[in-house]
């Protein structure tokens, strides 16, 4: 399973993942916090200024800024027909501000880095007898059983395809379901055999 | 076989479903309102691994989305989705869940015609109404429409997941059936 994250090198991916991610929570929870129009358009505008200066490693984000661009045109056309022009530029400047940030964040930052940050963060839960460490199993056991599902799904439609001439679709819903059920308890029966738990 | 095992194994085979099904493209109504099957994971994840189950099965999925994992519909991920006007809807997923498993838990399943009804009420109430009242606080706080904008805008998605909630009992009746041992509801 790919990530979002960009291996062409930037800027950004120098500055390390957990001083990004304090500056995002920051900055997120500020943009909601204030209402002044000059101070969301600066900080739009250099969210902006920052994605631009990441170059070709911002091509990935094209069917996200797309699908934004859409949620902003429909939120300020609500907004613009309820005569509330101001109202419609403050949201769809902190829109825009706090989903570039995420996006920069998760473009320049690898996945492995991001969850050593969470494991560090989640380390004082370890005091109330969760493990962070179970997150990291937990992901990568979701993360192996993603791609084999999908696997499945594919040939129980391609089953269905040739008994019937037509795709599954929601038919095959419930086989998968059960062929799932049934892999968990074979998965439990290996984590307990390892973890002896 | 021990509970920690057997949760662990499940949560994340659930969470590994729901990502499957942002995977499957998605169906287009006729009004050109999308159906895609992630909020149908919400659902069978509540009906079927019970309240905590579901609700850990939702954080592991939606931590995996935040960490970057391109795992929502469409190929969506990243920070970034939280911070869009639908991420109260996101948000609402696991607590939705919860609801789901919670009431599922409540409501009879002794036969698969039970766990099926059981089922269709559970993921109307989690599914499909909490999802959608916190999805429209979202759309109030985050994309500051007003309550009816907001209602307004997501009562376009009940029919489509009125039909999730049917496949959701459909597919609750099979496991039901095919195993008669499984406990809904945890």
């Amino acid at each position: 399973m790919g990530s979002l994250y960009s291996e062409q090198h930037t800027w950004l991916h120098a500055v390390p993942a957990s001083v990004k991610l304090a500056c995002l929570a920051l900055l997120g929870t500020g943009l909601f916090l204030t209402d002044q129009l000059h101070t969301l358009l600066v900080t739009c505008v250099c969210c902006i200024a920052i994605l631009i200066s990441l170059g070709k490693a911002a091509a990935n984000t094209k069917p996200f800024l797309i699908g934004l661009a859409f949620a902003c045109g429909l939120i300020a056309g609500f907004h613009l027909y309820m005569q509330h022009p101001t109202l419609a530029a403050i949201t769809v400047l902190r829109l825009v501000s706090t989903s570039l940030m995420g996006v920069m964040l998760t473009l320049t930052t690898r996945y492995s880095d991001l969850l050593h940050v969470f494991e560090r963060l989640l380390s004082p839960l370890t005091y109330m007898g969760i493990s962070s460490k179970q997150l990291a199993l937990q992901l990568a056991l979701m993360m192996r059983f993603t791609e084999h599902f999908f696997v499945l799904w594919r040939r129980l439609d391609d089953a269905h395809r040739l008994r019937t001439g037509k795709s599954g679709g929601f038919k095959i819903l419930a086989p998968l379901t059960i062929q799932m059920l049934v892999a968990a308890h074979r998965v439990a029966d290996a984590l307990h055999l390892r973890l002896r738990r | 076989m021990h509970n920690s095992s057997r949760s662990i194994a499940l949560i994340s085979l659930f969470a590994a479903l729901i990502a499957v099904f942002g995977l499957i493209p998605k169906i287009d109504l006729p009004l050109g309102v999308p159906i895609t099957l992630q909020t149908l994971g919400v659902m069978l994840a509540g009906c079927l691994l019970g309240p905590q189950r579901a609700l850990q099965a939702l954080a592991l999925f939606l931590a995996a989305v935040a960490l970057g994992l391109p795992l929502l519909s469409g190929g969506r991920g990243g920070l970034g989705v939280f911070f869009a006007p639908a991420s109260g809807y996101l948000m609402g997923w696991p607590i939705g869940a919860f609801i789901t498993g919670w009431v599922m838990a409540m409501l009879p399943t002794t036969s698969p015609r039970s766990a099926a009804i059981s089922a269709f009420i559970a993921s109307a109430v989690g599914g499909l109404l909490v999802v959608h009242m916190l999805g429209v606080v979202g759309l109030v706080h985050i994309a500051n429409l007003s309550w009816e904008q907001a209602l307004m805008g997501t009562l376009v998605f009940v029919p489509g997941d009125l039909i999730k909630c049917a496949l959701c009992a459909t597919v609750v009746h099979t496991v039901a059936r095919g195993l008669p041992d499984w406990r809904f509801g945890g």
